[in-house]
């Protein structure tokens, strides 16, 4: 029972980080209609930036944590400015984005490849300690993911749906050239997206490096899993991601508890399939959303 | 010499690759990142029973042609439902789930450690080993392919295919099955990226899942869109292009670990240059827009 | 003979009746006319017939057969033929291309035929071409025959694509407004073409809004507001019906 419950306690955890990274990937592709591949590569790129802050140069969380957030912000507003725009003021489709973003995806793994090799990396030297309730224990980073992902649910929320940033967000996912032409800053609030996003991102790869380490392949995995926390969530809906990605993480600890570890992965793509077969508005999801959003 | 050959063949086998996917992508316009998992299913099929029950090539052969065709049917189907986006993930999922079972499933495949000692192809007494002798093989085998992918191309299964990629709802209301021509396309597709895979593991003699993964997916796709799609020649100059080039960094004396993500880098820049200035690739009649 | 029988066909979208309770036959080799002001339903009914929509209640019957449950493809081998009020041509395909593709029945079509016996095909493949070609002279585009659709006028290619109908063999032509959106240069050549698709003793239904053309054309006038039929009959009865007057050419004196 005990392992059961640890179990499911450590797939809520890594549900908490997938949130993270699905939130902001949500934030990208309901605003822009952009599958925002390369936030895997904003992953990944985040991640070993903070090992070079952290464990190589030896600089405090303090100065650590903000200095990649802010990286990280600054990539993912580069890669639209350099990758995205452009694209879109040839009216092309959101599939060239994404084959696009896959590309550039490929080129940052490659050069984190080149500079720090194809190994996995430990940011923390040591066991981290533990803290031990009801015959169940979590780390310390457990607990960090665990209540950075409250927060930042909680401001996100309030921010979507009791703030004038949040109208202007939901408008922006419901009717972006509507926007515009009702005079707001619609560049400025790409931007704001593509700026938080990653950093969400970048909070979680800190967070997952210094639970378990870092590798140059974390990035894509944890980004399709976010991607499926999105449509399993529901498209459209912000916070639908969160609660996708946290049923991804429970429904993980599941499978390692009942089959092994080897499958864990493929709950992910079991979920895929479930829901764009069954129920592709997703749990929160509203029907007829598809036919808006899918290209083709 | 030996390089040369080895060089040839590999275009050989990415040449199927591409024209197949060609079919899905450039005639039929869906975007599918699955290709590697028909590629790998072809390969293990094939090698199982070669391996494991002492088949001949050309019996294997068939069999993982039609075991592939079969197979794609899970994919195909499903999809069906799925648009432009969606079918994309769908693919990915299909993709991964593919390499996973590969991976895993070690009673089956030996997972990682992949299955070794794949015969060389004979017939009648003519065993293809060797790389002079595999260079004349693949090349036959992939002038047969391409000339039943042409055919398929030229024929009036090739116009409506491409009708159904122009305007699926017109091409319904011109008495069109749509979703029996879909599924049509992906099993011709599947099955000849089966005989690549069956090539593949004949000439390296070994494999493993780790040459059937979604960036190999994402390789192929990329052929496409880099050398262009819809027609004969872009698939073909694509595949030329992303095998050669590669070799190409070899001679400019980079060593081989960075040599290895130079070329993803390279092919990673090439698609995003490609889409952005000239989105029906290098020789292309097809643009994604 | 009766060709086509709606027996109460209702279409709800949302909470709104599109299509209420529709009950309307017509006869083979009737030219009908369907107007109405726009949200009337009228695009809604063309579409439950072509089967690109289910009905939620009631049949639709074809020569005696319901088309309840069939695929639009299907729908499209009984005979039933559309044009597209935004046109529809295989854009990147040549005019012939798109000829050629709608030939019923082609063998050609099969995997068998094309990768293992391809020149099986070819003597009917000249046919076809020949008989493309037949088509596109009689309405006008023979020289344009090699040129891609998307590089044609408007007004062309709504001729190519009543070009690309002819070539299906169809009985029941579905016109959704054929002169919509054609600038007056081509007006002419267009409605000859279509006055003669409707002289042939084929059964026409079209949709439209230019009452001059309605008049011309029409045997027989369906008038539909909000869903309903409020007024049926020649164009004589139907439009000097005051209700009709009031509804479609407003209440101005």
């Amino acid at each position: 029972m005990n392992l059961f419950l640890q179990l499911l306690l450590n797939g809520f955890i890594n549900g908490c980080v997938y949130a993270l990274v699905a939130l902001g990937f949500a934030l990208i592709c309901n605003t822009t209609r952009i599958f925002h591949f390369a936030h895997a590569g904003v992953y990944t790129f985040s991640a070993y930036v903070f090992y070079t802050f952290y464990t190589q140069q030896n600089l405090p969380l303090a100065i650590a944590i903000p200095l990649t957030l802010g990286i990280a912000a600054v990539l993912g507003i580069a890669i639209d400015c350099v990758l995205y725009k452009p694209l879109e003021k040839k009216n092309a489709s959101t599939l060239l984005a994404m084959l696009s973003s896959l590309g550039l995806y490929i080129i940052i793994v490659n050069i984190i490849c080149m500079f720090y090799g194809n190994n996995s990396k430990i940011l923390v030297a040591g066991l981290l300690s533990t803290v031990k309730f009801g015959g169940l224990m979590l780390n310390v980073v457990q607990i960090a993911i665990f209540a950075t992902f409250i927060i930042v649910f909680a401001v996100f929320s309030l921010t979507l749906y009791y703030t004038g940033l949040g109208i202007k967000l939901r408008a922006m996912r419901d009717n972006p050239t509507l926007l515009a032409l009702n005079g707001v800053n619609a560049n400025l609030l790409r931007l704001f997206v593509f700026g938080i996003g990653s950093s969400l991102c970048a909070l979680a790869a800190i967070l997952t490096g210094l639970d378990v380490g870092i590798d140059p392949n974390i990035g894509m995995s944890v980004t399709i899993t976010a991607a499926v926390a999105m449509i399993a969530g529901g498209m459209g809906v912000f916070e639908g991601a969160a609660l996708g990605a946290l049923m991804i993480g429970v429904l993980q600890s599941l499978a390692v508890w009942q089959l092994s570890v080897r499958w864990q992965d493929m709950v992910t793509f079991i979920v895929l399939i479930l829901f764009l077969l069954l129920r592709p508005q997703g749990l929160l999801g509203r029907k007829g959303r598809l036919e808006e959003r899918g290209n083709v | 010499m030996n390089y040369f050959f080895h060089i040839i063949i590999m275009i050989n086998i990415y040449i199927i690759l591409s024209l197949s996917l060609n079919l899905i992508v450039g005639m039929g316009g869906m975007l599918s990142i699955c290709h590697a998992a028909f590629y790998g299913i072809g390969a293990y099929i094939g090698t199982l029973l070669m391996v494991n029950l002492g088949w001949t090539f050309l019996p294997a052969l068939l069999v993982a042609i039609i075991g592939t065709a079969i197979l794609s049917l899970i994919i195909s189907i499903p999809s069906l439902r799925l648009k432009g986006d969606y079918f994309i993930l769908g693919s990915m999922g299909f993709q991964s789930i593919v390499f996973i079972l590969l991976y895993n499933w070690t009673d089956l495949t030996r997972g990682p450690y992949g299955i070794s000692g794949i015969p060389s192809p004979s017939f009648l007494d003519l065993k293809i080993s060797g790389l002079p002798l595999w260079f004349v093989f693949s090349t036959t085998v992939m002038f047969i392919c391409s000339m039943f992918i042409i055919f398929l191309m030229k024929s009036p299964f090739g116009r409506t295919l491409k009708s159904i990629r122009e305007d699926e709802l017109a091409a319904a209301a011109l008495g069109k099955n749509i979703p029996l021509f879909k599924i049509k396309t992906f099993a011709l597709a599947a099955g000849f990226a089966a005989v690549a895979g069956m090539l593949f593991a004949g000439y390296m003699r070994y494999i493993d899942p780790t040459s059937f993964t979604m960036m190999e997916s994402v390789f192929i796709l990329s052929m496409i869109i880099i050398g262009g799609a819809g027609n004969i020649r872009g698939p073909v100059i694509g595949a030329i292009v992303l095998v050669v080039l590669p070799e190409l960094l070899r001679f400019l004396g980079m060593p081989d670990a960075i040599a290895a993500n130079m070329r993803q880098i390279i092919y990673g820049l090439a698609m995003i240059i490609l889409i952005r200035c000239r989105p029906q690739g290098l020789l292309g009649d097809y643009k994604f827009t | 003979m009766l060709l086509l029988e709606l027996i109460s066909v209702t279409k709800i979208f949302g909470g709104i009746r599109a299509v209420d309770n529709l009950s309307v036959t017509f006869e083979k080799g009737q030219v009908t006319a369907i107007i109405g002001p726009n949200g009337a339903g009228k695009t809604t009914a063309f579409n439950i017939i072509g089967g690109m929509l289910q009905p939620d209640t009631g049949k639709v019957l074809y020569n005696n057969q319901s088309l309840s449950g069939l695929n639009m493809w299907n729908i499209a081998a009984l005979g039933i033929g559309r044009l597209f009020q935004d046109v529809r041509l295989f854009k990147k395909m040549t005019v012939l291309e798109n000829l050629m593709t709608a030939f019923q029945n082609q063998r050609g079509e099969t995997v068998w035929r094309s990768m293992f016996i391809p020149f099986a095909e070819n003597k009917v493949e000249k046919e076809r071409k020949e008989n493309s070609m037949q088509l596109l002279e009689k309405v006008g585009l023979q020289d344009e025959a090699e040129t891609p659709a998307e590089k044609l006028s408007f007004g062309q290619q709504k001729l190519a694509a009543i070009a690309r109908i002819l070539a299906t063999d169809v009985k029941l032509l579905l016109l959704d407004e054929p002169m919509a959106g054609v600038n007056p240069a081509m007006f002419k050549q267009l409605l000859n073409i279509v006055q003669k698709l409707t002289d042939e003793g084929r059964t026409v239904i079209f949709v439209e809004h230019n009452l001059d053309v309605v008049r011309n054309l029409a045997q027989r006038i369906v008038f539909m507001e909000t869903g309903k039929i409020t007024a049926v009959g020649t164009p004589q009865e139907v439009l000097n019906n005051p209700q009709v007057r009031a509804a479609y050419i407003g209440r101005g004196k």
